[in-house]
């Protein structure tokens, strides 16, 4: 498994564990899927919840002052988010 | 004053008992419900099992913001104290953190998580919020706040002396300790501490239930 799609599959299954989406709903997330503000149960505890897990889970820190709205935004942005903290 | 506990008992004199430590703050909500199935799935199997409550937290008349770890420490010693015969603990995520000065037979443990990190999700809530409100907050600056006086975190008034100790503390060594997490060489099921909305999972229950009764017969209590 490359690295990328290694990121993408610990993505979906976080998202699943946090926000209990289910396997269907976690593996059907496009890059455009809408997170914060569209999924009702992604609020701001299930968004501090997220970070603290990336970094366990992705083995990578990630710094207060990096978070903004739009890593939270889509799932192509938390994505690209991650993807870009792990091969730093 | 005593806090209440949830007790289930087996019909008849029990193998022993299981005294469960619940995860901390939120978490605890989160699993309770599956924690009450795993209790009455190991009273079904000849334990007691007993969920005491801790101070400041579920029906507790102690406020949250006058407590610290040392507090639980102490309090879970306490109810581990008024059991009749052995006792077999079983702490969840970072029930582990508070468990070690009791005085038990043997000790299970699930998904252990250090102190640093429950207060770091606790602090980035708070974060996380207050930008929602539009006030501009830091982990840097509330940890700062926190040194001098209570500070609410994700609906928890938490004490500077419970927020600097959750930042230093980690599970203490104990024995003979089972220690798992999830998965194939753990128990089969999902990290229910983390999810947004509650859920239960019978089968987890019952996996944790049978774990612990294993656990208690290769300790050599039967």
């Amino acid at each position: 498994m490359t690295q990328a799609n290694s990121v993408d599959a610990t993505l979906r299954t976080l998202l699943a564990d946090v926000l209990g989406l289910g396997e269907e709903r976690a593996a059907a997330l496009t890059e455009d899927s809408g997170l914060f503000g569209e999924l009702p149960e992604f609020d701001s505890m299930a968004v501090a919840t997220v970070l603290t897990e990336m970094e366990d889970r992705l083995g990578i820190i990630i710094d207060d002052d990096e978070v903004d709205g739009e890593i939270f935004e889509t799932y192509g942005n938390l994505l690209a988010f991650s993807l870009r903290k792990v091969t730093d | 004053m005593a806090e209440h506990q949830l007790r289930i008992d087996h019909a008849g004199a029990p193998r022993a008992t299981i005294v469960v430590v619940p995860p901390l703050f939120e978490e605890a909500n989160r699993m309770r419900r599956t924690l009450v199935l795993a209790m009455r799935a190991l009273a079904a199997d000849g334990f007691a099992a007993v969920l005491p409550d801790l101070p400041g937290q579920n029906e507790s008349p102690v406020p949250l913001a006058e407590v610290d770890l040392d507090r639980w420490r102490d309090a879970f010693a306490e109810a581990v104290s008024g059991v009749d015969g052995p006792v077999i603990v079983a702490s969840f995520r970072g029930g582990a953190l508070i468990d070690h000065k009791a005085n038990a037979e043997a000790w299970w443990r699930l998904a252990p998580v250090g102190g640093a990190s429950l207060l770091r999700t606790l602090l980035r809530a708070r974060v996380s919020a207050d930008r929602e409100a539009g006030i501009a907050s830091s982990l840097q600056e509330l940890q700062d706040q926190a040194r001098t006086a209570p500070l609410l975190l994700a609906g928890n008034r938490l004490s500077p002396a419970m927020i600097a100790g959750l930042g230093a503390s980690e599970a203490q060594a104990v024995g003979p300790l089972r220690s798992i997490g999830l998965g194939t060489d753990g128990i089969a099921g999902t990290p229910l501490w983390l999810r947004a909305e509650p859920g239960e999972n019978a089968a987890m229950a019952q996996a944790i239930a049978a774990d612990i009764a294993a656990w208690s017969k290769t300790c050599g209590i039967s």
